[in-house]
């Protein structure tokens, strides 16, 4: 990924503001702890008391000031990157957490539910659900009694008393155990 | 690397290129250009399935068979699915399957297919007895056509960025998967080295 955008002009305005701070002398660190440099001094004669620091100093002040970012020196050989990428640490590990499901033989792990099992109860769960949905009609219907599910050739036994029942029209399935 | 793409777009359309295929009408031969031609072509790990050896000799111990298979342009990269192919080199078809149905990774998905396909190929074309009885002898990945998309960032910048596809090769081979090898130990290293000192010998001299 390569942005498109140069870097020329932030550069120049990083530039520009550094020599704008140092003209205004809002930049006394760079000239080793003098106040003003600009400001009065002592008129002496020959070019003795010139103050040499100002024209050393310039040169590496606006290099050393500027916060310079980590970037990668050399390229990354295809070997180095191999041993980075091939490491152990970075293999996919073998699972060993894996069984057999009893109920269906399908493949399940072991702290979690058997994926087929789940999807059949779910799938279940719904046609209960559409036969419930047609019984009451709307949103917002639901008696305030259990519910009772129950499937062909059976009857509401006793417990059953006080309880809605939702007929479903198949056979009771092996897992669904009554009561 | 953009003049070599507008070539390759515009290959197609060089005259001299169709009579140089050898048909003697130009108009009913096959454009031999890179991007017509990568449509339909066959490739190498696809052809390997059609070689057939000689009969073998009755003392002879019985070749196991192999079955080559891959899928192509698998919107996927290729070293992410190297990772997957590096876990099951070596495994029965089996614990293969397994460790791919519970890896979260897209291009298990995709591998687990392949492997049934392959092994739905074994017992129907390549006289494999039983579908369990085969191990994987190598599974490598390729690359496939990259695509170069812009993708926009704010204030209106954009950058390329490319749209990588991989390919994915996998062998098959009858039997139980082979034992994995010990790791070398140090008196192993040891032995090596000191054969290695008493092979040298005198060389140029009588």
């Amino acid at each position: 990924l390569v942005l498109v955008r140069s870097p020329l002009p932030r550069l120049r305005a990083l530039l520009q503001r550094c020599w704008g701070r140092l003209e205004r002398g809002l930049w006394p660190s760079v000239f080793g702890g003098q106040s003003s440099p600009w400001g009065p001094a002592l008129a002496v004669q020959g070019p003795t008391l010139i103050p040499q620091g100002i024209n050393d100093a310039e040169a590496p002040s606006l290099l050393e000031s500027v916060v310079w970012m980590a970037a990668p020196k050399q390229r990354r050989t295809i070997e180095v990157n191999r041993c980075r990428r091939r490491n152990p640490n970075k293999l996919i590990e073998i699972k060993r957490n894996i069984d057999v499901c009893p109920e269906c033989g399908n493949l399940k792990q072991k702290h979690v539910l058997c994926g087929y099992c789940y999807a059949k109860v779910k799938e279940e769960t719904r046609l209960i659900r559409m036969e419930i949905y047609k019984k009451e009609g709307g949103p917002f219907n639901t008696p305030t009694v259990e519910t009772v599910v129950l499937y062909e050739g059976e009857k509401p036994t006793e417990k059953d008393k006080g309880k809605r029942i939702i007929e479903r029209a198949r056979k009771r399935p092996s897992w669904f155990v009554q009561n | 690397s953009g003049a070599a793409w507008a070539r390759g777009l515009l290959s197609w359309a060089r005259p001299e290129r169709w009579l140089a295929s050898g048909s003697l009408f130009p108009l009913s031969c096959i454009h031999t250009s890179t991007s017509l031609q990568q449509i339909g072509r066959i490739g190498k790990w696809e052809k390997k399935n059609r070689i057939v050896y000689p009969p073998q000799l009755p003392g002879e111990p019985r070749r196991p068979a192999e079955i080559y298979h891959c899928r192509r342009e698998i919107k996927y990269s290729k070293d992410k699915m190297w990772y997957l192919a590096k876990l099951i080199k070596g495994m029965s078809i089996d614990q293969a399957l397994a460790q791919l149905e519970f890896s979260d990774k897209k291009g298990a998905k995709v591998i687990k297919e392949v492997l049934l396909e392959a092994q739905e190929m074994a017992v129907r074309k390549h006289n494999v007895e039983f579908k369990s009885n085969l191990h994987i002898a190598e599974s490598q990945t390729g690359r496939g056509r990259y695509v170069k998309r812009v993708r926009c960032h704010g204030k209106g910048m954009f950058g390329m960025m490319k749209i990588s596809r991989c390919h994915y090769f996998v062998k098959l081979v009858e039997g139980p998967p082979p034992p994995p090898e010990p790791p070398k130990t140090g008196f192993d290293q040891a032995k090596e080295y000191v054969q290695q000192l008493r092979n040298r010998t005198l060389v140029h001299t009588l």
